[in-house]
């Protein structure tokens, strides 16, 4: 429920219609193409030397690309929290954020099929894993998982944005790339009652069948990490702890994008205080959630502290990682759950600073799974360089890293500018039902 | 003007002959060369010579790859000339003798082999030997009552015939794919004065498909008969079962065998959400149909 019942159609249409840049928009957009060009000399250099280049090691051969991967396929979570599970559930005030979940989705998934394309020394090799590769690998249940979930996202955008197409026929100029592209992609939607219930049947199905799939991408995941016998890893514990990790961070990433959108494209009307209200409510339940199964990977361990698990944990607790690792719980965690406990931290503002600390400490998070591991073998490392030992990842890491990021970021961007970032037709809809009911 | 001409001539002449003698030693920089020689001889097989060489580098010998070492059999003539071996990277290489030498060789009873370094560049012209006395090692495997003992006797030749030969250490073994093992509880055995040792065999060790493993006795550095074994194959192993389940289908196993319930069931998974996936494409497939005929009704 929203409050543009008061709102005319003409005057949704307009107000959601995507807007050219303004300047803050053109320079935020070139500054990711930068960002996006760095990272792309930063791999040209890797393609060229090989993955000496990076900071990975022998014993670190997992560094902040699968950190970043972790991350990636975790915030698209959201597409079905949001979609899906909301859509499922009759949460009527939902509708101004679903496709703002579902373009995280589809950009975050995206790059995370291309990130894990970086880490490989050959990626040309990539073709041999469709090949040669073994159902018995979890890389190849990852590959799998990840293209159905990409695809699933891709329809689940595109179908409920059948309506808006022609909206946006209508209103772009005749013969002009754009409308020609609007027009390929929906000019056949005459919003008949047969197409109506066609759709609604194919997004009903979506919303049903993405949900194990993208809780199956999460899992999967873990599983890449949970079938290895390392300490930090070998727990029975991972699908769940990182499936409710991924609902945290893709509400983080939410609610930072509500904001961002709402400022940008002054959407006071559409995306209220009350959604704010509410998603913060639902972070608090996540973050707790989440920290509930992050006081059960870590503190059982630490109960026992077996001779192997001990480097692992005492790195995190009180060693290397430690900085790391109280940051991310506190800033990930600790912080938004007390701040969102109160109604006046469940303003926008509040609400964004603490979806930036979600999003930033579940980064952090997810490097403190991946290589603090790594540098635990069970057998003492001996007789290797020092900075064997250690893992610091190098520019060029940063650079693609970052880029990696930019480019997510760009496609979001991007999206906006070329189409409505909140459903008006749906919003229409909404909006006159409402009216209906008061009446 | 004639001065500085005598001069100038006096100088050439100084540094041609001062080039001269620097190329002379060159020329002799020649490094010094250590060769050993080795004897080998397995049951009645010909015997196989050894020969390492090294040279002195900072105080150490280090092996020399590469030498050339001719061989010689008693003699250092044509007639004795085994043949040439050139070492390999760990400055060692070895030569069987030629069948040629056979008859000759069955024949004596000392005998020396020689090795020689000759015309080499790097190293100076070297030559090294070993004499030795034939002998032969004879195994008896038996077992009574359970009980399997193996029995080893060392004998030399002599002009009267073969003599046994006491007070000699005698190492009793398993030979096994890289090396040997002690077949009995101490390292060697000494021959009594009928030159015998003997000790009871109570381990199990894994043999072939048969149980079979290869017992040997062996003679090691003698200075006299050189190194000299005897084997002999017999089944007092635990006979070994391949292990094939690699060719199984397991979690570890090639992707043409995988486990029969990890092709079925994430198949039926893919299968079933891939065809949700066609069904959803041909529903928007219809939902365009629908307009494009939508449209021409209202042409």
């Amino acid at each position: 429920m929203n409050n543009t019942t008061s709102i005319s159609a003409d005057k949704i249409t307009s107000d959601l219609l995507p807007k050219p840049f303004g300047r803050p928009g053109k320079i935020w957009t070139s500054v990711l193409i930068v960002l996006c060009l760095i990272g792309g000399i930063a791999y040209f250099r890797q393609l060229q030397q090989g993955l000496v280049v990076t900071g990975m090691r022998d014993y670190a051969s997992w560094g902040i690309y699968i950190s970043n991967f972790v991350f990636f396929v975790a915030i698209s979570l959201v597409g079905s929290l949001i979609s899906a599970i909301f859509r499922l559930t009759n949460v009527g005030w939902s509708t101004p954020l679903t496709r703002i979940a579902e373009i995280i989705a589809v950009s975050a998934i995206l790059f995370a099929s291309l990130i894990i394309i970086v880490d490989m020394g050959r990626p040309e090799r990539l073709f041999n894993l469709m090949l040669h590769g073994r159902l018995q690998s979890p890389i190849v249940w990852d590959v799998i998982v990840i293209t159905t979930y990409l695809v699933l996202s891709l329809l689940f955008l595109y179908i409920p944005m059948l309506p808006d197409l022609p909206i946006l026929i209508k209103k772009s100029k005749l013969g002009s790339g754009l409308n020609k592209m609007y027009s390929f992609l929906g000019s056949f939607w005459k919003g008949t009652q047969a197409q109506y219930k066609l759709s609604n049947k194919a997004v009903l199905i979506i919303t049903i069948i993405i949900i194990p799939v993208a809780l199956a991408i999460h899992t999967v995941t873990s599983w890449l990490f949970a079938t290895t016998y390392r300490p930090g890893w070998d727990s029975t514990n991972f699908g769940a702890y990182f499936v409710s990790g991924a609902f945290l961070v893709g509400a983080g990433g939410v609610v930072v994008a509500m904001y961002v959108f709402r400022k940008a494209y002054k959407l006071e009307a559409y995306i209220t205080e009350r959604h704010f209200d509410r998603m913060g409510k639902i972070l608090v339940m996540l973050a707790l959630l989440y920290l509930y199964f992050n006081i059960n990977e870590y503190l059982v361990p630490a109960f026992k502290m077996k001779k192997a698990e001990e480097h692992h944990l005492m790195g995190l607790f009180s060693g290397e990682f430690s900085m790391i690792f109280w940051s991310a719980i506190l800033i990930g965690m600790v912080i938004p759950v007390i701040v969102l406990l109160f109604p006046k931290g469940r303003k926008p503002r509040t609400m964004f600073v603490m979806g930036l600390f979600v999003v930033v400490g579940a980064w952090f998070k997810r490097f403190l799974i991946v290589t603090p591991t790594l540098l635990s073998p069970f057998l003492p490392m001996y007789d290797v360089p020092e900075n064997y030992m250690h893992y610091w990842p190098t520019w060029e890491e940063w650079s693609i890293t970052v880029g990696s990021l930019a480019g997510a970021l760009l496609i979001i961007t991007l999206f906006a500018r070329y189409f409505p970032i909140i459903p008006i037709h749906e919003t229409i809809e909404e909006s006159a039902n409402n009216k209906i009911e008061q009446l | 003007m004639k001065q500085s001409a005598y001069f100038t001539i006096i100088i050439v002449v100084f540094l041609l002959s001062t080039v001269g003698r620097l190329h002379a030693q060159d020329e002799n920089l020649q490094a010094p060369i250590r060769i050993a020689l080795a004897y080998y001889q397995t049951d009645e097989a010909l015997p196989l010579i050894k020969v390492t060489a090294s040279t002195k580098k900072n105080k150490k010998f280090v092996p020399v790859p590469g030498a050339e070492v001719n061989l010689f059999i008693n003699e250092e003539t044509v007639e004795g000339f085994m043949g040439r071996v050139t070492t390999h990277d760990q400055g060692s290489a070895s030569m069987t003798l030629p069948s040629k030498f056979k008859t000759r060789w069955d024949s004596l009873i000392s005998f020396k082999f020689i090795g020689t370094v000759t015309g080499n560049k790097q190293f100076e012209d070297q030559a090294a030997e070993i004499e030795l006395t034939k002998a032969r090692i004879t195994l008896s495997l038996t077992e009574e009552d359970s009980i399997r003992t193996i029995k080893a006797s060392l004998h030399t030749y002599t002009d009267s015939g073969l003599v046994s030969v006491p007070e000699t250490d005698l190492l009793l073994v398993v030979s096994r794919l890289l090396s040997d093992i002690g077949a009995g509880e101490e390292e060697f055995y000494t021959t009594d004065e009928n030159g015998e040792v003997s000790i009871p065999f109570v381990y199990k060790f894994p043999g072939d498909g048969a149980g079979n493993i290869l017992i040997g006795a062996k003679v090691e550095d003698h200075e006299l008969y050189g190194n000299l074994k005897a084997t002999q194959k017999i089944p007092w192993g635990s006979p070994m079962k391949a292990d094939h389940s690699f060719a199984k289908r397991s979690l570890w196993a090639t992707r043409d065998k995988t486990p029969i319930w990890l092709l079925i069931f994430p198949n039926l998974l893919i299968i079933g959400v891939w065809g949700t996936i066609i069904y959803l494409i041909n529903l928007v497939l219809k939902i365009r149909k629908l307009g494009k005929t939508s449209d021409i009704s209202n042409n």
